[in-house]
């Protein structure tokens, strides 16, 4: 009886001890848990040293990226290549549709990886800068070039975001937002692209009329798809770069001013004259681009991400086109603000030499071919030549053209992405808008408020 | 064989120890340390942090969506709590009382959605209130009743209504089969006798079966009401966001907005303490209420 008491007992004891010390695994286990569906790692077995020197790379060199409606072909290539001319390095991708949630363990113990690139649900590139957690390259990227030896600073379509004239990320890609229909069904039914907002409703009447839809819809549970696809080059048409700065920044009466109010009094007309989905408030994003490619709506507004995320439910005989949202008052260029997402190198990156590399190698016009060709989209890299280029959509072609076309398309932006602290209350008021529960004077008031917060 | 004393307690330490372990890691652990995190100002996405002692606690009180999001979780729970209590009540009886000859097929079928992720009872639902493809909106249409139709969950008068119906039919299975057994236990002699005694069904139910399963149905509300108070936000951050305008934003998910996608998370951190204690209190109340003399007969 002795013997099996201490038998338990001694059980007891290292069944404890193993749950404390499961528990309270160091930092580094911990990381190794997390490494899972979502990454590969290279077969190269390298330890510990950091890389030294660009030409001589080695040891771990781990990169986070999201993986969304651009898909993750156009990483793989890019990140195959600099292996390749790196074999020594040991790369770990952590990559994946909620990376930034599952990243977030590494980043609040300090222990991030060594170059993200910000994107999607759950990243904020101004929050990660006021956290101190990106490197500062303000005097490093000065002198970064591109395979014709022109420097990288001058050859961005939209500069860099800084952060009192510090620069803390490079803007890889130049996600622009604007207005979708289908290019087939308007000219089977002669209906014209809108030029401007008056002539944008008029359309839409046209179609509300023959077709019996509500020809606008978007994501209510997302309303920032409308905040920054519609208002935003709204109010860069209204007010340019400086309108869109003192928004952003939630300065003092601009979301009170005249050109807010006369932006939002347009949506206020849109609302009333019943031309958005009554549903759309109870739409996540891809519920709305499904009622849109099945002709429940006729026009979208989204990035230029929808063909590629809605590639398997698009409609054989559905044509994407793609025009800048048409808020801006009659005569007016069409505007694009433009949101840029990022690449950046972790403060605290334990293979920093990798990283520069990395970042280095990626900006390049070789693979601004090949991101178009990959996503429909465009990198943030000028004198980018699509026209010649088969593998590119159409509307992309066609979409480029627009906006290196300064008489046709303004581009605006911002000086950084509004705080989701100043965004997710304004996105708020902006529902009760666009349903009609509110006018555009107390949208005003709301968001003025929620600036008033976000000051404090 | 008689056991030592020593041997007794050995034997009570292996058995309570591991468990009592865990308990502190998971439980006590990031219970306190939320609490600690409350006094702090701190985004979430990196370790930086600045003290800010009861600031957090002052900027609750002032902030007008957090006395909504209270109000829309006690409307979840006493919906949900009087839906799944009447109808899981009703099938209960009707499956041991009755002499349904397919009970065990209702009791799977009744049971099945508590087998299913949350998650999934969510997006389902998300088709089923769908404006334009949803099954509520066609069965009306089909039905001649156009003009009922509506977009259930982006309207803010029925949006959160809406979170009911889902949260309501994911919840009868358990507490059905709960009752079941407690139902099955009352001796049939004791509705012989009721009936001897001219007693009908329904005063059956009322002066036999309630009585006698009591200690199920409290057991069943309390449960209930907990796993709302801290678990509805799922429902709500799946099908609704919290949207539109706040219409169904409940203390959970208004902690999740704050401190993941605000990233304000000392403040997500305070209104986790204050979920807490409302949910500490409700329950405390809830006990008192119910407190019954155990009956027998």
């Amino acid at each position: 009886m002795q013997r099996t008491f201490r038998l338990w007992w001694k059980t007891a004891v290292i069944l404890s001890a193993f749950t404390v010390i499961a528990a309270c695994s160091s930092g580094e286990e911990e990381n190794g848990d997390s490494n899972t569906s979502d990454e590969t790692e290279d077969s190269s077995d390298n330890e510990g040293s950091e890389g030294e020197g660009a030409e001589g790379l080695s040891g771990d060199f781990e990169i986070q990226y999201f993986v969304g409606g651009y898909g993750d072909e156009w990483w793989k290539e890019v990140i195959g290549d600099f292996q390749e001319e790196h074999p020594d390095l040991n790369i770990i991708e952590h990559a994946g549709p909620n990376i930034n949630e599952e990243m977030r363990t590494r980043w609040v113990s300090d222990d991030p990886p060594d170059v993200v690139y910000i994107d999607g649900a759950g990243s904020s590139e101004t929050q990660m800068v006021e956290d101190n957690q990106l490197m500062n390259l303000t005097d490093w990227a000065e002198d970064i070039e591109l395979e014709d030896g022109s420097a990288l600073m001058d050859s961005f379509i939209v500069e860099p975001n800084t952060y009192d004239g510090e620069l803390y990320s490079l803007p890889l890609v130049f996600d622009t937002w604007g207005t979708w229909y289908d290019k087939a069904w308007f000219e089977e039914n002669d209906w014209e692209v809108p030029t401007d907002f008056d002539h944008f409703m008029e359309v839409m009447g046209t179609i509300q009329e023959e077709e019996g839809i509500e020809p606008f819809v978007t994501t209510g549970q997302y309303p920032y798809y409308f905040l920054r696809g519609v208002l935003n080059p709204a109010f860069g048409s209204a007010g340019g770069d400086e309108l869109l700065a003192d928004l952003v920044a939630g300065e003092e009466g601009a979301w009170t001013s005249d050109e807010t109010l006369n932006v939002m009094k347009k949506v206020e007309e849109m609302a009333s004259a019943g031309l958005i989905d009554s549903g759309y408030a109870a739409l996540n994003h891809t519920q709305s681009q499904m009622n849109f490619l099945l002709h429940e709506n006729a026009f979208i507004p989204v990035g230029f991400w929808l063909p590629n995320e809605m590639e398997n439910d698009t409609p054989e005989d559905f044509q994407y086109g793609f025009t800048p949202s048409p808020f801006q008052d009659e005569g007016e260029p069409y505007v694009v603000v433009p949101d840029l997402r990022p690449l950046a190198i972790a403060e605290n990156a334990e293979n920093p030499e990798a990283a520069k590399a990395f970042v280095e190698f990626v900006f390049n016009r070789e693979y601004a071919q090949l991101f178009s060709e990959y996503t429909g989209a465009i990198m943030n890299i000028s004198d980018v030549d699509l026209t010649e280029n088969p593998n590119v959509p159409e509307y992309l072609q066609t979409a480029n053209e627009m906006i290196n076309d300064p008489d046709q398309v303004e581009i605006h932006s911002l000086p950084y992405p509004m705080s989701a602290d100043l965004e997710e209350p304004i996105s708020d008021a902006l529902v009760a808008l666009m349903s009609g529960d509110i006018t555009a004077e107390e949208f005003t008031e709301r968001a003025e408020e929620a600036a008033a917060d976000y000051r404090e | 064989m008689v056991q030592s004393k020593k041997e007794r307690y050995g034997f009570l330490a292996f058995c309570l120890l591991p468990t009592f372990i865990l308990f502190l890691i998971f439980t006590i652990y990031p219970l306190f340390s939320g609490m600690y995190y409350s006094f702090f100002e701190m985004s979430g996405s990196s370790s930086n942090k600045e003290f800010v002692g009861l600031a957090n606690y002052v900027k609750l009180l002032n902030d007008e969506i957090f006395p909504h999001t209270i109000w829309h979780d006690y409307f979840l729970v006493i919906t949900k709590v009087i839906g799944i209590m009447i109808l899981a009540t009703f099938f209960a009886v009707a499956l041991t009382q009755l002499r349904i000859k397919e009970a065990p097929f209702y009791r799977i079928v009744f049971f099945f959605p508590n087998i299913m992720s949350i998650v999934v009872i969510g997006i389902l639902w998300m088709f089923i209130f769908n404006p334009d493809l949803g099954l509520i909106n066609s069965g009306l249409e089909a039905l001649g009743l156009e003009d009922w139709t509506k977009a259930w969950l982006g309207d803010p008068d029925t949006a959160l209504s809406a979170l009911v119906l889902p949260s309501v039919w994911a919840g009868i299975g358990l507490f059905m089969l709960m009752l079941m057994g407690g139902i099955l236990t009352i001796p049939k002699s004791f509705y012989e006798a009721a009936t001897v005694d001219g007693a009908n069904g329904w005063q059956q139910f009322w002066k036999v079966t309630v009585p006698l399963v009591w200690p199920q149905i409290k057991n069943s509300i309390l449960y209930i009401v907990i796993t709302t108070l801290n678990g509805s936000f799922i429902i709500v951050q799946v099908m609704t966001e919290g949207g539109p305008d706040n219409s169904t934003q409940v203390m959970g998910s208004y902690l999740y907005q704050q401190a993941f996608q605000r990233n304000n998370f000392g403040y997500g951190a305070t209104i986790g303490v204050a979920i807490l204690i409302l949910s500490l209190i409700t329950v405390l109340l809830l006990q008192k209420f119910m407190k019954r003399e155990k009956i027998q007969y």
